[in-house]
């Protein structure tokens, strides 16, 4: 009995000490694990996609103006195939009144997708039946997979146990900068001194898996009855990808969903590529700062969004958005409610 | 299955639940299912079980026939039957394509059209080692050592039981006849004393040999781009790689048979504290010298050819180098076998045959000389620099005919040993230049520590097991080893994704 009693003591010990190296080498919180940090119930807005939408839209600020709340459910590279299984795993914590999903990744060439497109997103979402539906979703297009490419995606240690050596670095300790998912980046790293952005409404077929994975999240959000909003991020597009993405635009209308292209309402030209743009493809925090008023004014006065402001269930949003501003300042040397008064009078044609 | 893979591992863990759940009666059918398992797992089914039963089947009966006709001279015919029968299949499934090359590289020669196609051969897994174990079991059985197995399903058994399919030990009949259909009962002390074994070997794979194998793939993958010292320190890691990838397995093997209750015989025994490449491969792969010792030297150097030889030797030569002439003949055959053994490959036979040969030869030759060399110089052979100089020049000398052994053809050796002849010493002063083939500084670190960890290890046990050394020590220190070992080879061991784990290196054998 005492040797059961001491084999049970070994191996409690050895879990608590698992849970400890796991913690420490996990990955770096991302907007989708910073998601499940949100009391259930409480989202009212949830916003689906790539980098564009981290970098895009500022939910603290978007709370701050308008008063609703926006959970982002976005990695680098995110690929649209998830979007289906993000609107799942958002389900089964939140009711929201509204599902925003960018479409800018719709028209990526399918065949090219790679580990980056998917792994941070399966690595932030909590273990379950949905994550293994989607992984095997995702592997089932990769001709090569093997068993061992299911267990490694299944479980995520088996990609980050060696990050020992990212020690001490900022890399392992988290991304500090994220403010309920919304990154803030105020460099301005566009080298191109031409307009960065235009729009060509020239259609071009979308690829045949590419459409039939639309047409998939289109079929699933029907059945559930869901409010969705498709959007084209403000940005930079590659002509044939521009063109791809009109047929899709194309294939969502005639499904009687709505769909909005940041790129041809005039409204969003007030963002300035020479000094709103981090790179040719995201928004810094100028850039995001006029995007999230005029988009976010769109949100609240089409989608009857609610007002949480004054709430004490929602105090961690106002705590954030004071964080967050802070940091800006820390970062620009300027104060940020300046910079949203100097907006509101640039703009106030819009809002 | 990899001995290291979750399926092993499930796949362990399943049998060893049902093995001591079932009634110790029929403990051993649980061995025989699981071996069967086990050993058609890879391929297509109804193939490998006729070629499991073209090998089991003949083995079964020749022993018993041995047995019957024991006081007559049928009995030698059957051995003889078994034994050709075994080899037969042996050298269509694993050696056909290497003679049929060594015969088309003659026809080329004679300017011959008709070259013989190769054949397509797909080998049971494990064949090279139940082979040889099945024709130890009817020469023992010949010899009187021991008797035939009866039961055939306990006679298959003992032919595949699974642990060792992989990589050996070779075990013998009479050895293991009790503990593999003995009844065992669960016992928590041997289960912790597996698991450990089990864990030392995983650190050896995951965190050592994988390791090393990413420096030695880069640098012999790309032999137009590394030359002089990242070959040599190539070579020194692809030794290490293949005693670690080996002896961590046959320690998983042996952890898993310790947890059934079931004792193998050991396999090294610290081989890189040898002073002699004779010492050496009596530490290195120890039951397949055992074996050929057994098996091939002695009937060789005992035959009646061989004394016949050894007599017209004596008309022209003294005594004493007669002995040594029939000797060297009598281990050159072993040698040879040994590389032939290894694969059907000229690099196997030149790398782990005829070079150990040479080396020992040599080894023997210069002895006298040697001696008198460090007698005129007053050098102290059992000093430690001494003693420290051995070691290192017999960890050299294998490291050398290893590197034969990893070439995949002679020209490829002969091109990476051409290749060490460039002096750039330099790139172990430069920070930056080593740590570019496949290696960064963090996971040279990593090696480095754990290679002295791995030395200290078998250092100390050239004195005694390592774990009835730690069972001595109190419960903090023996829990701390074992977390350490544990999170060893969690957090640096390599596997999952961004590292590609070589299969078993001995597998292929």
């Amino acid at each position: 009995m005492k040797k059961f009693i001491k084999a049970f003591i070994f191996i409690l010990i050895f879990f608590i000490l698992l849970y400890l190296v796991i913690k420490t080498l996990w990955l770096e919180e991302t907007p989708i694990s910073k998601f499940y940090d949100e009391p259930e119930n409480s989202l009212d807005v949830i916003y689906i996609g790539s980098s564009n939408v981290y970098t895009h839209f500022n939910s603290t600020l978007a709370y701050n103006l308008y008063g609703y709340t926006t959970g982002i459910l976005s990695n680098d590279t995110q690929n649209f195939l998830v979007a289906k299984y993000l609107i799942k795993e958002a389900q089964k914590y939140q009711k929201p009144s509204l599902y925003v999903i960018d479409i800018a990744k719709l028209a990526d060439n399918f065949d090219d997708f790679t580990e980056a497109d998917f792994r941070k997103t399966f690595d932030s979402m909590k273990f379950s039946k949905n994550r293994i539906e989607a992984i095997n979703e995702i592997l089932s297009y990769k001709k090569d997979a093997t068993k061992r490419d299911y267990i490694n995606y299944y479980f995520s240690f088996f990609k980050y146990h060696n990050r020992m050596k990212d020690f001490p670095t900022s890399n392992i300790t988290g991304v500090k900068n994220l403010y309920k998912g919304y990154l803030l980046e105020n460099r301005n790293i566009v080298t191109t001194k031409q307009k960065v952005f235009y729009w060509t409404d020239q259609i071009s077929n979308l690829q045949e898996q590419n459409k039939q994975v639309l047409e998939n999240l289109i079929k699933y959000i029907k059945e559930e009855n869901l409010n969705v909003l498709f959007v084209v991020p403000k940005r930079y597009f590659e002509k044939d990808i521009n063109e791809r993405l009109n047929d899709a635009i194309q294939i969502i209308k005639e499904n009687n969903l709505k769909v909005m292209n940041l790129n041809n309402i005039e409204d969003y030209n007030v963002i300035d590529y020479k000094t709103d743009f981090y790179n040719k493809w995201h928004l810094n925090v100028y850039g995001s700062t006029k995007n999230t008023m005029l988009f976010g004014k769109y949100l609240k006065e089409n989608y009857n969004l609610p007002n949480h402001k004054g709430d004490i269930a929602y105090k961690s949003w106002d705590e954030e958005y004071e964080r967050f501003k802070e940091d800006y300042k820390k970062y620009t040397e300027n104060d940020f409610e300046e910079k949203i008064d100097t907006y509101k009078e640039l703009m106030e044609d819009y809002l | 299955m990899n001995l290291t893979s979750l399926v092993f591992a499930l796949f362990c863990i399943i049998t060893i639940c049902i093995y001591f759940i079932v009634p110790k009666k029929i403990q051993w059918v649980i061995l025989l299912i699981s071996s069967l398992v086990f050993l058609l797992y890879d391929g297509s089914l109804p193939l490998n079980i006729i070629k499991f039963l073209l090998i089991l089947v003949p083995t079964y009966f020749c022993g018993l026939l041995i047995e019957k006709n024991k006081e007559n001279k049928k009995a030698k015919i059957y051995l003889t039957i078994g034994i050709m029968l075994i080899v037969g299949q042996l050298f269509y499934f694993k050696y056909a394509n290497f003679f049929i090359n060594t015969i088309n590289l003659f026809l080329e020669k004679f300017n011959s059209e008709n070259l013989i196609n190769n054949i397509e051969t797909n080998s049971l897994i494990g064949i090279s080692y139940f082979s040889l174990i099945m024709i130890s079991y009817l020469v023992d059985i010949y010899n009187g050592i021991c008797k035939p197995q009866k039961n055939p399903f306990k006679c298959a058994l003992f032919m595949t039981y699974f642990p060792i399919l992989t990589s050996g030990p070779f075990i013998r009949y009479k050895d293991v006849e009790e503990d593999l259909y003995g009844k065992h009962k669960f016992d928590l002390n041997r289960l912790c004393n597996g698991l450990m074994r089990i864990l030392w070997g995983l650190f050896k794979i995951l965190v050592i040999s994988e390791r090393c194998g990413m420096f030695v793939d880069t640098v012999y993958g790309n032999l137009d781009k590394y030359f002089g010292t990242f070959i040599i320190v190539a070579a020194g890691l692809f030794t290490l790689q293949l005693y670690t990838n080996f002896s961590g397995s046959i320690d998983i093997i042996m952890g898993i048979s310790e947890i059934f209750g079931i004792k193998l015989p050991e396999n090294f025994t610290a081989p890189f504290f040898s002073r002699t490449i004779t010492e050496f491969w009596r530490n290195w792969h120890i039951t397949l010298g055992a074996w050929l010792r057994d098996y091939i030297f002695y009937p060789v150097l005992k035959s009646d050819s061989m004394q016949k030889f050894s007599a017209d030797l004596k008309k022209r030569f003294s005594k004493k180098a007669v002995k040594k002439i029939t000797l060297y003949v009598s281990m050159l055959v072993m040698w040879i076998i040994i590389g032939i053994w290894h694969g059907g490959n000229y690099t196997f036979i030149i790398g782990s045959g005829l070079l150990q040969f040479i080396f020992m030869v040599l080894e023997d030759l210069l002895e006298p000389l040697s001696n008198k060399i460090n007698k005129k110089l007053g050098i102290n052979k059992e000093t430690f620099s001494y003693r420290l100089y051995q070691r290192i020049r017999t960890f050299i000398l294998f490291s050398f005919s290893m590197i034969f052994f990893r070439a995949k053809t002679v020209e490829e050796a002969l091109t990476i040993i051409f290749n060490i002849l460039v002096w750039n010493p330099w790139v172990l002063l430069d920070n930056n230049t080593l740590f570019t083939a496949g290696l960064d500084i963090y996971e040279f670190r990593v090696l480095i520590i754990s290679i002295v960890i791995l030395f200290v290890v078998d250092k100390l046990s050239r004195t005694g097991s390592v774990r009835e050394k730690l069972s001595k020590q109190n419960i903090v220190f023996r829990w701390t080893v074992t977390y350490l070992l544990i999170f060893g080879i969690i957090i640096f061991g390599c596997y999952g994704s961004g590292y590609n784990p070589a299969e078993f290196i001995y597998r292929q054998f």
